[in-house]
């Protein structure tokens, strides 16, 4: 069988973005928005041939086979009543074929005739038909590969019902007949991810993954590689707040460009995490160099904006550990909740999970962001130990807590994917077509652990 | 929409990148592996010491030895590439790989160049077709015999195999007034067989029924070995009665220019992508009808239930007269009251 040559897939449908890729690659071959563009159904002839228009004017080939023209036959293109009577194309549409994903989706929804729509929602796949579309179009356009030939590695949340799991195993199975699949927690491929940091000395997973995207973030704790689901915590604060918050201050400020665009180039560019507000916002005023200029270009690259950045630098990604600046109905701050989450779990597996604290995911990737987040949970930690040895008198072996960050955080569950697809026992660990044929959708209710030793 | 490009896009995007890093002085680390239908993987590479300067990109794909055996790929990709400012094919391929070609970056590659360096797999498989071509011209100017209608003499006609999968082949055979391509095709699924059955039922009938597309090649699809295949012992060909057999019969006007011809290869060589991605396509389709279906049962079946208003303040009502709960509240297994 030759497809055991062909490297595995690696698939991680997130809420906001898609990362895909092929495993053994250090980085995934395509991001892009986890959004598909369907064209509004029951179109009349009229609008078909609008939305061939604006298709074929993306790719603004003059050559045809290069172009995004629908296909060589095109009977959309014909006036359909003749083709009506016998013929299968005209006796329906090809409308469920017309679509895009990805950024090209973006585009094409900027037109009349296409309806942009997110399949997946806080993380859980909510509409199946356009997921299967979605991935059918990045299976064959984007990575290029027959389904039958590979392997592929899908990533779920934690919580993700079973009955999810099944649908997946349906689909790539029925549909894309897929050699076999893996389905993997999202935490417990972050946890692996870190392996690559020198911080790490053994390939356990256990630990604790704070994993935040642009949506929500959450706290996960995992033992042994099994995520303990009751401990689970979410956080309404990630990505999308920080924006949201340094725009209002740049509106209350009045610059000259208060997009969301802008916004997020500024977080991502100019954002760090300071050790203590009070001080970095005496630095600031003692030192002017510390004021940074962000230049807005327009398209034409004809008008220039200039947004000054100031305080927004350090108080943005402030939110996570004082939120009460931001908002007024989550209070809690980020090292609190990780504690209480620890706090959660069974009593023998705590000191691991203190140990092992792993940042995955792009609002994770401030500059200090661990330090800040080690040391706020070490003070914390340290006060109970000294309250807990005054009330009973014996002294404590202390706990040690250890944030760890790493180079690949932004794309750490696709990088944990990559990572353990590439090994040579993956294609044990996977369900086969077979297996499928066998057992039934239930199969994927249980897949065995990556024990890396 | 349902297009597949004749390039890699992976591929495009990649060396792009790498161009452009370069070009801005932050060269990127290159080690990427992209992978390609039909058993085709490719590698691209530079290495520490020499970031600015060279991109590598291997290749290897199953068509590659039975290409091979046909002749005149070296030379072919050499033609292509010599084009190419910056491209150069490396005598020793990468240990694994098929061929290896390195690009110089510092040439500042043209978008054209790019555009040739992701059509690599293609331009191997179009390889036979060019050696096809090449032989159809000298095949047409061998005379007819007026009587037997055969050709007088001359050389025999040679038939190019591509084994592009482990049991699917390409088999491309020139004569003097066309050029079959016939794909024979095997599924390993049972539902696949039948939509593919279907599938290609349509696909033939098609340019019967449209006229705006009599231009296009002619398709016949059957499970009896076509005759151009001859008394070829290709392995391929033995056994299996599932075999389907697609033939696609060009006439002159099909390849009569360079451009046309390389169109023709480009939809020829992803024909088979092509028809697979349909089937999945369909089963989508299939299952979203299913899914719609499922949920307009579901609805009938919410109807059909009974409303817990009236039942959630009998309880409370007869606790406060403090009757038994006898009676009016017994009901079925499904949670139907029990009329007397």
């Amino acid at each position: 069988m030759s497809y055991l040559n062909n490297p595995a897939v690696v698939m991680d449908n997130g809420t906001g973005l898609t990362k895909l890729g092929f495993a053994g690659n250090d980085s995934p071959s395509w991001i892009f928005p986890t959004a598909i563009a369907t064209s509004q159904g029951t179109a009349t002839g009229s609008n078909k041939n609008k939305a061939q228009a604006t298709g074929g004017s993306n790719a603004g080939g003059s050559n045809p086979y290069f172009g995004n023209s629908t296909s060589a036959t095109s009977f959309n293109n014909l006036s359909s009543q003749m083709l009506m009577s016998n013929n299968l194309a005209g006796k329906r549409g090809t409308e469920d074929l017309d679509f895009y994903i990805g950024n090209e989706a973006l585009i094409a929804s900027q037109g009349a005739s296409y309806s942009l729509s997110y399949p997946i929602r806080h993380g859980q796949v909510e509409n199946w038909d356009h997921m299967e579309r979605f991935w059918e179009n990045s299976i064959f356009k984007y990575l290029r590969t027959e389904p039958e030939d590979h392997f592929f590695l899908l990533t779920e949340p934690p919580l993700n019902p079973p009955e999810n799991r099944e649908q997946i195993a349906e689909i790539f199975f029925e549909s894309f007949n897929c050699a076999g699949l893996y389905i993997a927690v999202q935490a417990v491929l972050a946890l692996a991810a870190s392996w690559t940091s020198s911080k790490v000395v053994d390939r356990s997973l256990t630990g604790t993954v704070i994993d935040s995207g642009d949506g929500v973030t959450h706290v996960i704790p995992v033992a042994e590689g099994y995520v303990i689901g009751s401990a689970i915590k979410n956080i309404p604060i990630a990505g999308r707040d920080i924006t949201q918050f340094i725009q209002t201050l740049l509106r209350e400020r009045g610059e000259a460009d208060t997009s969301l665009r802008t916004a997020e180039r500024i977080k991502q560019e100019y954002c760090y995490v300071c050790p203590d507000i009070v001080k970095e916002f005496n630095k600031f005023d003692r030192d002017p160099e510390k004021f940074a200029q962000y230049v807005v270009e327009n398209q034409e690259k004809t008008q220039k904006k200039v947004v000054d950045v100031g305080y927004e630098r350090f108080l943005a990604p402030e939110i996570f550990f004082n939120p009460e600046i931001a908002s007024s109905d989550f209070l809690t701050p980020l090292p609190t909740i990780v504690d209480q989450t620890i706090q959660a779990c069974p009593i023998d597996v705590r000191k691991g999970l203190y140990n092992n604290i792993v940042l995955s995911g792009g609002s994770t990737m401030f500059k200090d962001f661990g330090r800040r987040l080690q040391r706020d949970l070490k003070s914390i930690v340290n006060n109970r130990i000294a309250q807990n040895e005054l009330l009973s008198g014996t002294k404590s072996t202390g706990v040690d807590v250890s944030v760890i960050s790493h180079r690949k955080q932004r794309n750490a569950v696709w990088f944990g994917g990559s990572l353990l697809a590439q090994t040579a026992e993956f294609k044990s660990y996977c369900h086969t077509k077979k297996d499928y044929e066998e057992y039934g959708p239930e199969i994927v209710r249980n897949f065995s652990l990556f024990n890396m030793v | 929409m349902l297009q597949l490009k004749p390039y890699n896009l992976l591929i495009q995007k990649t060396v792009s990148e790498a161009v452009e890093a370069a070009q801005q002085g932050r060269p990127l680390a290159l080690d990427r592996i992209i992978s390609d239908f039909d058993y085709t993987t490719f590698h691209m590479y530079n290495t520490a010491e020499d970031q600015a300067g060279t991109v590598y990109l291997s290749v290897r794909t199953k068509a590659w030895q039975s290409v091979l055996q046909c002749g005149g790929l070296l030379e072919y990709l050499q033609e292509v590439y010599s084009g190419c400012t910056g491209v150069t094919l490396l005598q020793q391929p990468e240990q694994g790989y098929d061929l290896t070609l390195a690009l110089q970056l510092t040439s500042s590659p043209t978008e054209d160049t790019v555009l040739q360096l992701s059509l690599l797999k293609t331009h191997i498989m179009a390889s036979p077709f060019k050696l096809a071509f090449k032989e159809f011209d000298v095949l047409k100017n061998v005379p007819v015999d007026p009587e037997t209608a055969q050709l007088q003499q001359g050389p025999a006609s040679s038939l190019f195999a591509i084994q592009y999968r482990d049991d699917e082949t390409i088999f491309i055979k020139p004569a003097n007034d066309r050029i079959t391509v016939i794909f024979d095709t095997v599924f390993e699924d049972e539902t696949d067989k039948i939509f593919g059955k279907v599938f290609l039922q349509e696909f033939v009938d098609a340019r019967k029924r449209n006229r705006s597309i009599q231009s296009a090649p002619q398709v016949l699809y059957s499970h009896e070995r076509p005759l151009e295949l001859g008394s070829s012992n290709h392995p391929n060909l033995q056994g299996q009665p599932s075999r389907g057999y697609i033939t696609f019969v060009l006439f002159p006007r099909h390849f009569q220019t360079q451009e046309v011809q390389l169109s023709s290869v480009y939809q020829l060589v992803l024909f088979r992508n092509y028809f697979h991605y349909h089937i999945k396509c369909a089963k989508a389709y299939m299952h979203s009808r299913m899914r719609y279906r499922v949920n307009t049962f579901v609805k009938v079946l919410n109807r059909a239930k009974v409303d817990d208003d009236d039942n959630d303040n009998q309880p409370a009502a007869e606790s406060s007269t403090g009757a038994t709960s006898t009676g009016p509240t017994r009901r079925t297994a499904t949670g139907r009251k029990l009329v007397y």
